[in-house]
């Protein structure tokens, strides 16, 4: 026992006193914080301020370990200082102990460090659970300074040392998600990713940090490097030189692997179950949506009837929290990115309150789910595109409607809000107008940018053979009532049917004013979203609608969708079909 | 006290693959023995003193210090054991009493530290990094850290070679100090005069084995046990010989008869003699000096070779 703590008391004086150590604790990772503060705009997102802070500290671990533990061992042996203290009563154990310890001990204020330097520079608020970051951070820590001193341990000479450190280091250090974002490799890529145990430090750390969570919800990636860490040290302290003549046999240096074990079985086991996968892509999306924003000069329609003229809407986080009427403050100082949203009109994200997802007759159990699935999944997505963003839908007879609701709730999925419900039986406006053989409703340009060319020449030939009625009269709008477009009957597109709708209303006598409040205030209520959706004020989801021109002087004005904000993510319109479009058509 | 010997050493060998380092070496060390192995690099020297201080494996024989085998109680013997080695090196930004303290830490015992470092003066340097140590400062830290467990068998390997005439003076003086303490020493050497003054008993190594032993006097008398005369003059001596010079010590000049050797029992009445004989046919002394047979003969006469090759 004396003999460990004096060898750690020794370890961790010398290494405070090399300089190089300083350089890879400190330095190196703040030149990335300072690179990846700039390029990922974390002034202006809390979630990117976390994501780098992320990345930095994984650098930091990784370095510590290959270049602190790694190198540190074999220039003592190569110099031949290993050899003096082979001569006394010690094992390898105490010298294996003090590297980890001495690694842990000199990591761990540079966590605070950077921690602190994220709170004063960028703002971002102090981890919720700081000592499961603590924790894991350790995990990693000890992890891969352990990698580093089997490492040490196998390598016949510095050069050599050197080859087998950066072909370890490299890779590992640009396909963790450390330095290249995950969610923007491809899928194959993520999964050579998972055999990394690099990577599971880093899920692990984005989890704590940027999604909250605690040590408990990320156990797989704690437990994989702890496992790492002693299976690692267990075998540095076997493997352990003292001095160069000591060789090992060639296949000796493949227990390096059996230290990676772990992680083949984590690579193996994600490839089929591509959960980190779907995990990594939640947290892109809960990034983004932490986003701050200043959307400028606009005219406001609130949602309950009021209207204001030239104001400024700050979201941070998802939820509006602030607006300022007349004279738009700087967003720079708000640490928000600006919009410039003058002579456009921001309002409530608009709400369809009857919908068919899918008919009953369309989906039969003998059809392929994932089809069906992908189907209802792209009408969702197209509901987003014309600045729909929250519907009330009947239940699909199959059953496959929550499913979609849980991966939109967690992110997984990018879609209007589903709320499952009964859906009104009287007809809309829009589906009286097609009864009545008038299909005016093609012409819209909303429609033709959301319908698939193949899917618009089946509705060319559906509506050829409508015969139009003359003497059909429209049934009544539904208000005080919110809108159903009763979109999913045939010839009524998912999401442009309801801008139709209220242009119906507008015809029929209702105001711009009360159809645009039916459409988002009275919709909230009724899918029971009161207080959350509907309004622009403080304190309400940032889900917003920003179109062209004035909808209250011409309704048509929804129809020219400029900008949609869901849930604080800037939706990226143009994007929304690439996963359903690419797909060929059966 | 024990009458077992602190070291034994019986039919040790010591391969590398096809080449021999040690081919059958035999000695014992009685304790509170200063024990000399002499021989020249690669002799073989390092590679016992490393066996016995259980830093190597041997092929064969039967080793015992302090009454373990330290292939297989290694520890036992770590612990119980002093060791300077042939290259000492400390991390760079070490200090001195760190070293020491560490160290000390090592061992079930541990002498006082600071009246160590004081004998060995290092005091004064305790806050010193080892890499701004003098060479002969280096070898007394090593001496101290070998001394750090107060052991009752030390091993020191070369422990004044590369250094200067002073600082080798120094050392040989600590290490006469631990002789006066009765520790029991072995220490391996390729200089005589270190093995003359420090050692009760040398053992003459070379290509792996022993091939003498004995106190410096009895191999010095053993194998030659003449000193010789030599006498240089300024102008060739005589033709002849001395009168009634016995002829079983034969007289050899130079070429140009300006120098004479001599073997010779009693050195001082040789002198004597041929002093009285070059002085009666009037040649000038030039310079005159009795050799005492070295350990260096003794290796030269048993091996053919110089120690200092």
């Amino acid at each position: 026992m004396k003999a460990y703590l004096a060898y750690i008391k020794s370890t961790l004086l010398l290494t405070t006193r090399d300089r190089l150590v300083v350089f890879f604790n400190f330095l190196f990772p703040l030149i990335f914080f300072v690179a990846f503060g700039e390029g990922f705009g974390a002034r202006t997102s809390t979630g990117a301020m976390s994501q780098v802070l992320t990345m930095v500290l994984v650098i930091g671990v990784l370095g510590s370990g290959f270049f602190g533990a790694g190198m540190r061992a074999t220039v003592e042996r190569e110099s031949g200082i290993l050899r003096r203290f082979k001569v006394a009563p010690i094992t390898p154990a105490p010298i294996v102990t003090a590297g980890l310890v001495t690694g842990w001990v000199l990591f761990l204020p540079t966590v605070i460090f950077f921690i602190l330097i994220a709170k004063l520079r960028y703002g971002m608020p102090f981890p919720e659970h700081i000592i499961s970051l603590l924790l894991m951070v350790s995990a990693g820590v000890l992890a891969f300074r352990s990698l580093g001193a089997i490492i040490a341990s196998v390598v016949n000479s510095m050069a050599e040392s050197q080859i087998i450190i950066q072909l370890m280091y490299l890779p590992m250090l640009m396909l963790s998600g450390a330095t290249v974002p995950l969610n923007i490799m491809p899928d194959w890529l993520q999964i050579v990713a998972q055999f990394l145990p690099s990577t599971h430090l880093y899920l692990g750390m984005q989890g704590i940090l940027v999604r909250n969570e605690s040590l408990a919800q990320n156990l797989t990636s704690v437990g994989s490097l702890v496992l790492t860490a002693i299976i690692g040290t267990v075998l540095s302290v076997k493997l352990f030189r003292w001095e160069k003549e000591d060789k090992f046999r060639p296949s000796a240096k493949f227990w390096v692997l059996g230290v990676l074990a772990p992680f083949i079985v984590m690579g193996v086991w994600q490839s089929q179950t591509r959960s980190n996968l779907k995990k990594t892509e939640i947290l892109a999306r809960e990034m983004r949506r932490t986003q701050n924003w200043l959307i400028r000069d606009a005219r406001i329609f609130v949602g309950d009837g009021r209207v204001l003229e030239s104001s400024s809407i700050l979201v941070r986080n998802g939820k509006i929290v602030e607006i300022f009427e007349g004279k738009s403050p700087e967003a720079k100082t708000l640490n928000a990115e600006a919009v410039d949203a003058s002579g456009k009109t921001v309002m409530p994200g608009l709400i369809d309150s009857g919908v068919q997802l899918m008919l009953p007759g369309t989906g039969t159990p003998d059809m392929r789910q994932d089809r069906l699935v992908k189907a209802m999944e792209r009408e969702l997505a197209a509901y987003l595109y014309c600045g729909v963003t929250a519907v009330r839908s009947a239940p699909d007879p199959l059953g496959l409607a929550p499913g979609i609701q849980a991966r939109l709730t967690s992110g997984e999925l990018l879609g209007a809000e589903l709320s499952l419900g009964t859906v009104p039986t009287t007809p809309s406006l829009v589906a009286g107008e097609l009864a009545a053989g008038r299909t005016d409703i093609l012409k819209d340009t909303l429609l033709q940018q959301v319908v698939r060319p193949q899917s618009m020449e089946i509705l060319r030939r559906m509506a050829q053979n409508r015969t139009p009625n003359p003497d059909a009269k429209l049934p009544a709008p539904s208000f005080p009532l919110p809108p159903s477009s009763l979109s999913g009957l045939p010839l009524l597109p998912h999401g442009p049917a309801l801008h139709r709708e209220l242009k119906l209303w507008v015809t029929s006598g209702i105001s711009t004013k009360d159809a645009l409040q039916a459409a988002t205030f009275t919709a909230a209520k009724a899918i029971g979203a009161s207080g959350r959706l509907g309004l622009v004020q403080p304190g309400y989801e940032a889900t917003l609608l920003i179109v062209e021109g004035n909808p209250l002087e011409d309704i048509s004005a929804t129809e020219r969708v400029w900008f949609v904000l869901f849930k604080g993510e800037h939706v990226r319109r143009e994007d929304l079909f690439e996963n359903y479009d690419k797909a060929k058509d059966k | 006290m024990s009458t077992q010997p602190a070291i034994r050493v019986t039919g040790l060998h010591k391969s590398y693959g096809d080449f021999e380092a040690v081919r059958g070496i035999d000695f014992e060390v009685a304790q509170g023995e200063v024990f000399g192995l002499l021989g020249p690099n690669g002799a073989g020297k390092t590679t016992t003193v490393e066996i016995l201080e259980g830093l190597r494996s041997r092929t064969s024989g039967q080793v015992s210090v302090l009454g373990y085998d330290p292939a297989n109680d290694t520890m036992a013997v770590k612990d119980r054991i002093g060791v300077s080695l042939q290259a000492t090196n400390l991390p760079e930004k070490m200090k001195v009493l760190e070293a020491a303290e560490l160290f000390a830490a090592f061992y079930s015992r541990a002498t006082d530290i600071t009246s160590l470092l004081k004998r060995l003066q290092l005091w004064e340097k305790r806050g010193a990094f080892y890499s701004t140590l003098s060479g002969g400062q280096k070898q007394r830290l090593a001496l101290a850290l070998a001394m750090i467990n107060e052991p009752q068998v030390v091993f020191l390997d070369e422990p004044t070679t590369g250094l200067d005439p002073q600082v080798r003076l120094e050392i040989h003086s600590l290490i006469e100090e631990l002789r006066d303490q009765k520790r029991t020493i072995l220490l391996t050497t390729h200089y005589i005069e270190e093995a003359e003054r420090l050692c009760h008993r040398v053992a003459i190594v070379d290509e792996g084995k022993v091939i003498a032993i004995g106190t410096p006097r009895e191999l010095q008398q053993k194998i030659l046990g003449h000193s010789r005369v030599e006498i240089c003059t300024l102008s060739p001596m005589p033709p002849d010989l001395p009168r009634d010079w016995p002829a079983e010590f034969p007289i050899h000049f130079s070429d140009d008869r300006k120098k004479l050797t001599v073997p010779a029992p009693k050195p001082a009445r040789a002198v004597v003699d041929l002093v009285k004989w070059l002085d009666a046919a009037g040649a000038e002394l030039d310079d005159l000096h009795i050799k005492r047979p070295t350990l260096e003969d003794v290796f030269i006469e048993l091996t053919g070779k110089s120690l200092r090759d």
